[in-house]
């Protein structure tokens, strides 16, 4: 087999040692390539290029505000997963959540990062920005963002609080918590991140990211949200497994009902997946075990910027109306259409009655006005 | 008074009018339909997107129809209305006009061809279809006359609205103003009909309505 030349039989060894069988890897290395989009011919490029990444281009995992959600996606798998092992082997020099360093051992491996350089800056948490909200060891989160952004040779943003705020950076967002790279412009510093929005991020848009990287040595094309176009080219709803119900007009209107067992679309139950753009269908949670929309939830549209506060109510198509002035009154868009047409057709009527009654419409003498 | 009959629609402007109705009314029915899908599929049907289809296809009869009226208005052969339209003009009319129907004034000063009320609103119509059009663009998830990505393109309008949902409800409140505009315009041409008798109402079925003589 051709990737032979390309990866060496110890690695593989050390692969098998570490409970991932050189069958499984190259799986993986496939369905990695699939998923940058390249074909089955590149799976030795690929591998070779993980193998090459076990000779240390050090990722650096700073945490912010967020709840580790992240982390926690990238850890728990319920046996050893390839994404997982090939981060590992990525040697995350650092990260807070699960190094086994602590203290001042811990900052002493930061340093030296921070020292060396180009490395791959992965940013998982929002950024608070107002003074004395975020501090790790006395500093400002945001100071911390700037000083290892420099040196950094990718900035990758993991997870929607990193990407845009995310749930910390709901209203009323009393720490003003901001994502990076909006962070990144207040201190000035010009440069690209990659936003892997999701809550939490599908660990293999990461691998996907990274390995692309080691490949090519550049990063993904970006949209205009600086997410990836692979992986959020298209909306859910074009991919999503339920679009034929969607299509044919067969739709979920409450839980519990005889329609969601029959797995109708969820668009009445406010799918947002028709306004959100990523891979979810495909990619999948959790080593493809399932997705949202798979498991029976609509889509809550995390991979979007404005999320989660411009896609409440999660259960509903749209969000209310505050009418301006009223005190703040909300009320729905289909109410103030339906009131604004019966006060136009009233007025109508009565117009109609008073123009009849006034006698102008009997008066042929004042045709044509004057 | 002596009154004629004036050719006031020629052909290519009522063509023009009822393509606009007829994409008008399919654009509401399909558009409640997406809003809210109040009829559901059977196992062999294809409801929503039949609905989303004729949605589109109407979006863009009434966009292109929209042009072809602002070509109408600048070059058309038979009626450049376009001078007609001059908004401080029409807006200093226009109190006169609101009084006339409401009926604190006895009478009002008629225009050429549309009075003052008429003028603000056809061009302000105008404006909403092309808010409605931007929206719906923006909303789009497919290609614009088959190349323009719409959803990347119109992201600054999604942007500008605060979101896409709230794009979305721009795009559903502006259609209540366009509903509310047609069963005011209707109202109006009936009424002008019986109240002056000049056939307005049918004049956009055989182009003529009864006018003051000129000559
Ligand atoms: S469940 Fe959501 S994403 Fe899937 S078809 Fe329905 S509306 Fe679209
Ligand atoms: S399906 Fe929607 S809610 Fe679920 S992870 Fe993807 S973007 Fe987020």
């Amino acid at each position: 087999m051709g990737e032979k030349h390309l990866v060496s039989e110890q690695f593989l060894d050390a692969l098998e040692f570490r409970g991932l069988s050189r069958r499984d890897f190259l799986k993986f290395c496939g369905a990695t390539s699939a998923l940058l989009g390249l074909s089955e011919l590149y799976t030795p490029q690929v591998a070779s290029a993980i193998e090459k990444a076990s000779k240390r281009p050090p990722v650096v995992w700073l945490n912010f505000a967020s709840d580790s959600g992240c982390t926690e996606s990238l850890i728990k798998a319920t046996y050893p997963n390839a994404a997982d092992l090939v981060l590992d082997i990525l040697s995350i020099d650092y990260n807070e959540t699960i190094m086994a360093a602590a203290g001042k051992q811990a900052e002493e491996v930061l340093a030296k990062s921070l020292k060396d350089g180009r490395y791959i800056l992965i940013i998982e948490g929002g950024v608070p920005t107002k003074k004395g909200h975020g501090m790790i060891a006395g500093k400002e989160m945001i100071d911390i963002l700037k000083d290892f952004s420099g040196p950094a040779a990718a900035i990758i943003a993991v997870g929607s609080c990193a990407t845009f705020g995310g749930v910390p950076s709901a209203n009323p967002n009393p720490s003003q918590i901001v994502g990076v790279s909006e962070a990144l412009k207040k201190t000035g510093v010009n440069k690209a991140v990659i936003n892997l929005d999701l809550c939490p991020v599908n660990v293999e848009y990461l691998v996907g990211v990274v390995v692309n990287y080691l490949l090519l040595g550049s990063l993904p094309e970006l949209d205009s949200f600086g997410r990836p176009k692979m992986f959020y080219g298209r909306i859910i709803h074009d991919n999503c497994e339920r679009r034929a119900h969607f299509d044919a007009g067969r739709f979920v209107e409450q839980f519990g009902s005889k329609e969601e067992t029959m797995g109708y679309c969820l668009y009445k139950m406010g799918c947002k997946g028709p306004m959100t753009s990523s891979e979810c269908p495909k990619v999948r949670y959790n080593d493809k075990i399932n997705w949202c929309i798979g498991a029976g939830a609509p889509c809550i549209g995390c991979a979007e910027q404005g999320w989660p506060d411009k896609f409440a109510r999660f259960y509903e198509r749209l969000p209310g109306v505050k009418i301006p002035g009223f005190g703040g009154i909300e009320t729905t868009a289909d109410k103030i259409g339906a009131v604004a047409a019966a006060a136009t057709a009233a007025g109508i009527a009565i117009h109609a009655v008073a123009s009849a009654s006034s006698g102008r419409t009997k008066d042929k003498e004042k045709e044509e006005g004057k | 008074m002596e009154k004629e009959l004036k050719y006031e629609w020629n052909l290519s402007y009522r063509i023009e009018h009822w393509v606009r109705v007829l994409a008008i009314a399919v654009l509401v029915l399909t558009g409640f339909y997406i809003h809210s899908p109040f009829m559901g599929g059977g196992p062999e049907s294809y409801t929503m997107a039949w609905m989303n289809f004729f949605h589109t296809l109407s979006a863009y009869a009434l966009l292109l129809g929209l042009i072809v009226r602002i070509y109408m208005a600048f070059n058309s052969s038979f009626d450049r209305d376009w001078q007609d339209f001059g908004l401080i003009r029409n807006l200093k009319a226009a109190p006169e006009m609101l009084g006339y129907y409401l009926f604190l004034k006895s009478s009002y000063e008629r225009a050429r061809k549309y009075d003052a009320l008429q003028a603000i609103a056809y061009p302000f119509i105008g404006i909403v279809i092309i808010f409605q059009v931007m929206t719906g663009a923006a909303l789009y998830k497919g290609r614009l006359f088959g190349f323009i990505n719409s959803s990347e393109s119109f992201r600054w309008v999604s942007t500008m609205l605060g979101g896409e949902s709230y794009t979305r409800i721009w795009h559903y409140l502006a259609m209540w103003v366009v509903i509310i505009f047609a069963g005011v315009h209707i109202y109006f041409s009936l009424l002008r009909t019986v109240t002056f008798r000049d056939k307005t109402f049918t004049s956009m079925f055989n182009g003529y309505k009864l006018k003051r003589k000129t000559s």
